[in-house]
């Protein structure tokens, strides 16, 4: 057996298989993401006999106890031990699609015991700080990073933030992209604010109470189990970090200039 | 009129952050959010506290009088049945 360590949010996984063409994808789509030392989570990987199967979203259920999951897809079907920090993965396309799609779900529920959340969002780090836009498709998260070329991209789609024991939080790089086709860098930067974005005429930003910001934040956080316990972790870890970070609404027009209403606020 | 004895669904995640519920539904996982007297009615939905005690706490805590009370948490409760996160029963009745 070979295995390959991918770290994300600061957990690292280690995929073990017999297949070197698993370890291939792996090693090309995660370039950025490689890691050495000791694994967080342990993912053993084989094909799957049937191959592709007809299933339209992602599913996943609770499989005899409530924190061991089977997530599948068209793509693959995975188990997930969650206090055992276990795992399987069985691959029906050996692509970065299918792995891809995995480790979003894989990373949505790992994080959340480390007080992390995938969140729908870009993510930009400048001189040492970090700021979130979430927002859903056509909110402007890709046209952000496009307006920003001096900042460090740390996701284009979907940021991985996390609570620190300092009282703060992190944004983590991600290499899960979107539109921009790009991962971001493999740094962890402390979170100045949690814009939520819309396209406007001028440029605002209009602070909001954390009741609000929770509100706005839960829709755009990436989550695919509907087990009650974990559901509220999701609750818990969401009102914590507004309560710790600065939340606004930033109505931007697609100017650089937004920089100055984002660093003003 | 029957007693009532509103339960919550407990597939349903909740929690209450500053004296106000929020509740993800667990067919669509859509959020719902509470104002403190839904808050106070969703938590004492256990399936033990008949409605008509509920509303007493209602009048207990919040300024209203006992038929307007009785009228809004009847509505708020079929509101809630029709959003999946409230069933209804006619006996005293233990959550799943």
């Amino acid at each position: 057996m070979d295995e390959l360590t991918v770290e994300i949010g600061g957990l690292r996984t280690a995929f073990v298989t017999r297949d070197p063409e698993v370890l291939d994808v792996i090693a090309g789509r995660y370039a950025g993401f490689l890691a050495t030392g000791a694994a967080d989570w342990r993912i053993e990987v084989d094909r799957r006999g049937e191959g592709l199967v007809d299933l339209e979203d992602v599913v996943v259920r609770a499989a005899g106890r409530l924190d061991r999951l089977v997530a599948e897809r068209h793509d693959f079907v995975a188990t997930l031990d969650l206090p055992a920090r276990t795992g399987s993965l069985s691959l029906g396309a050996v692509d970065h699609v299918a792995v891809d799609s995995f480790l979003r779900v894989a990373y949505s529920l790992a994080l959340l015991e480390a007080g992390a959340l995938l969140v729908h969002a870009a993510s930009l780090g400048r001189q040492a700080r970090s700021w979130v836009f979430a927002g859903p498709s056509g909110s402007g998260k890709t046209t952000l990073t496009r307006l920003s070329p001096d900042a460090t991209l740390l996701s284009d789609e979907i940021s991985i933030v996390r609570l620190g024991d300092d009282g703060g939080a992190c944004c983590y790089g991600s290499p899960f992209w979107g539109e921009l086709g790009e991962a971001g860098r493999n740094l962890a930067v402390p979170l100045t604010a949690v814009h939520f974005l819309r396209h406007a005429d001028r440029h605002a930003t209009t602070a909001l109470a954390p009741r609000r910001a929770l509100a706005a934040l839960l829709p755009n956080v990436l989550f695919f189990a509907a087990e009650p316990a974990l559901v509220a972790r999701v609750l818990d870890v969401a009102a914590d970090l507004v309560g710790r970070v600065p939340c606004y609404a930033l109505g931007f027009r697609p100017e650089a200039s937004v920089w100055e209403a984002i660093e003003g606020a | 009129m029957p007693e009532a004895y509103p339960v919550q669904n407990p597939r349903a995640a909740w929690r209450v952050y500053e004296g106000e519920a929020v509740i993800v539904s667990p067919e669509d996982s859509t959020l719902h959010t509470l104002n403190p007297v839904g808050t106070l009615i969703w938590q004492a939905a256990d399936g033990r506290t008949a409605l008509d005690a509920i509303v007493g706490r209602v009048c207990e805590t919040f300024d209203v009088d006992r038929a307007t009370a009785a009228r809004d948490a009847a509505a708020f409760v079929e509101l809630m049945e029709r959003r999946g996160l409230l069933t209804v029963h006619e006996m005293p009745h233990e959550p799943a």
